[in-house]
């Protein structure tokens, strides 16, 4: 294809990014806008918002990529991930709105009463930021390097270096209308070029793709490994959500609990839209493009199918397009991965460090570069996994920690300080290792098959040992559990005591 | 002859001691919740329990319908084989139909959630 389409594509994302991006630091002003924008976020743009945030290189490319090399058993990944969004309405939203602290490591502390919660949850913050983000870059490489021939890590710091640039000069308040527009451009990206390829493929004959049961079959084996992997998925992708740094920070932008649970609400419905297409992108793909199974370059599959199946000018515009939404992606999500990161660091640098007094603002900003200078290295270093298959180790990380942490400290008094730092600490290795195991010695068969998919021993794990440490140091329960409950669950209009 | 009471510097008044005590004041159920209160922690007891209970059938419905779904597909050929418009099933149910029904999943529990609260605030702020 052209290359001088894709670049172009690329550069009015960038540039339109940094521009809204611009436009919202008219408006921060204050370390709160900073940080939530000022709280003052309606339902509707924050809800574009997560879902712009949401929608990351795996969803846009990786999906489709992933119904292209294995087909059926592949989609339970984008329903897990609009499923776990449902979970995150019902345990946590609304409660988590009204707990008012800024990040998962407050909530802990003010749940928790304890700076040693705080610090362990966020360490796990970084780890989990750190494991997401490397997709991200990898992604933004594979795709300038598919569309324009450019070796993949210019394409890598590219998006590093304009996130910094949003982060640093915008904080929260300018993130919030980029990752909004992003969400629409991400959609309008797939969507617009997908009329024109079904368009094509009804007049080549409308063929079926060619197909073997197992691509069909909607769970990987029907043996009991496939059946685990399955379902460990399933948990994974269902229970992490609620985890993700850059998921759980958005709520914190709601005006309060309510506006919380119906801002979750319409991201449902974003999500199941956008959902509906990678999959027709994955089956056209099984057509038009198998041969990069054996390239090992199914991620590419979205950028390529334009070219192959309409070609000239209309094909390399609608690539362009493409590109385009591909590069909203990898920038939306980063920034909101970093912000959220940087957020969590920052507020703990805050105060006098390195002989140096930090206000907010500047806290956050070096932190900001500070934290993605590791995830961007990574990417450069390590071995290219599929974007969907790492993704889902960060997901199983924030499942088996600040999952049982959200839920429990939300709904059982019991919680203590100890049996939240042991259920973190626990799951958080049992999960972390796992990854770590795979790329380094890749074992085969069941343990093989445990290490990849951590999720189904590593969230009861996480689960079990805050529940019995916690049983164990009954002592040690929190003695404004019961104000904290208040605030966690009553409705905003009940004029009740809210402080600690 | 009458004798001339003595003259007082001051009235005093004598009353019965019962209708003297400060009368019985209507505690607010606010009032209850914010003293953690035996009566305020059975409002909030029971607000989180109705709360956490919805929850946990959204949870379980979860469960019992996509939950299930690869045991169905593994056990029964016939549902993984069915085609409906040339596409098979399973399709259809993992790429279309799930997304709708976690949607309508979510609103249904959005407004028994408000409800929840609403009848809660009802009965706190009940005069």
């Amino acid at each position: 294809m052209n290359p001088s389409y894709g670049i172009f594509a690329v550069t009015a994302v960038a540039l339109t990014t940094i521009a809204i991006g611009a436009f919202g630091l008219r408006f921060s002003r204050t370390t709160s806008d900073f940080y939530v924008a000022s709280r003052s976020v309606s339902p509707i743009w924050n809800s574009s918002a997560i879902g712009g945030e949401y929608l990351s290189a795996a969803s846009f490319l990786g999906v489709a990529g992933l119904v292209l090399a294995y087909g059926a058993d592949m989609l339970w990944y984008p329903i897990g991930w609009t499923a776990g969004y449902l979970l995150l309405l019902v345990f946590v939203a609304a409660p988590l709105r009204r707990s008012g602290a800024y990040t998962i490591p407050d909530f802990a502390q003010v749940r928790l009463q304890s700076t040693t919660v705080r610090y362990t949850a966020s360490l796990l913050v970084v780890g989990v930021g750190w494991l997401y983000l490397m997709p991200q870059f990898q992604g933004a490489g594979l795709t300038l390097r598919t569309v324009t021939g450019a070796p993949s890590w210019i394409g890598s710091i590219l998006v590093a270096f304009i996130v910094v640039i949003n982060v640093v000069s915008g904080g929260m308040r300018s993130i919030t209308f980029v990752q909004a527009f992003q969400y629409w451009l991400k959609l309008t990206a797939l969507l617009i070029p997908l009329f024109f390829l079904l368009h094509a493929w009804q007049n080549d004959g409308s063929p079926a793709p060619a197909t073997d049961n197992q691509w069909l079959f909607p769970v990987y084996n029907s043996n009991s490994e496939g059946i685990y992997r399955t379902y460990s998925v399933m948990i994974a992708t269902f229970l992490g959500t609620m985890g993700l740094p850059h998921v759980v920070v958005r709520f914190y932008t709601n005006p309060d609990g309510r506006a919380a649970r119906r801002t979750t609400l319409i991201v449902l419905g974003l999500l199941g839209t956008f959902y509906l297409l990678p999959t027709i992108y994955g089956v056209l793909g099984r057509m038009y493009a198998s041969d990069l199974i054996t390239q090992g370059r199914t991620d590419a599959v979205v950028l390529e199918l334009p070219g192959r199946m309409i070609g000239g000018t209309a094909g390399d515009l609608l690539a362009a397009l493409l590109t385009a939404g591909a590069f909203a992606a990898f920038l939306s999500t980063s920034s909101g991965l970093t912000m959220s990161i940087a957020g969590v660091v920052g507020q703990d640098l805050v105060g006098t460090r390195f002989g140096k007094r930090f206000t907010g603002i500047t806290a956050l900003r070096l932190a900001a570069v500070a934290c993605i200078l590791v995830p961007l290295t990574l990417s450069l270093t390590a071995e290219r996994i599929a974007v969907a298959n790492s993704v889902t180790f960060a997901f199983a990380l924030a499942a088996s920690t600040f999952c049982p942490l959200l839920v429990l400290g939300i709904w059982w008094r019991g919680l203590t300080a100890k049996g939240a730092i042991a259920g973190m600490i626990g799951g958080g290795l049992c999960a972390g290792i796992a990854p770590i195991l795979t790329i380094a010695a890749r074992p085969q068969g069941w343990v093989g098959l445990l290490l990849e998919q951590p999720a189904a021993w590593s969230v009861p794990v996480g689960f079990a040992l805050m529940i019995a440490v916690s049983l164990a140091t009954r002592s040690d329960i929190p003695a404004n559990v019961a104000r904290t409950m208040v605030r966690l669950h009553t409705p905003e209009r009940l004029d009740v005591d809210r402080r600690f | 002859m009458k004798e001339k009471p003595e003259p007082l510097t001051e009235r005093v008044r004598i009353t019965n001691p019962l209708t003297n005590a400060s009368p019985h004041l209507q505690r607010s159920v606010e009032q209850e919740i914010d003293e953690s209160t035996a009566i305020g922690e059975v409002y909030m007891r029971s607000l989180i329990r109705s709360q956490l209970r919805l929850a946990l059938v959204v949870l379980f419905t979860l469960m019992l319908s996509i939950g299930i779904m690869p045991i169905i597909f593994i056990m029964f050929d016939s549902v993984t084989l069915f085609r409906v418009l040339g596409i098979p099933l399973p399709w259809w149910i993992l790429g279309v139909v799930v997304y709708p029904f976690l949607l309508v999943l979510g609103w249904l529990y959005t407004r028994q959630a408000e409800r929840a609260e609403r009848d809660f605030a009802a009965l706190v702020e009940r005069p």
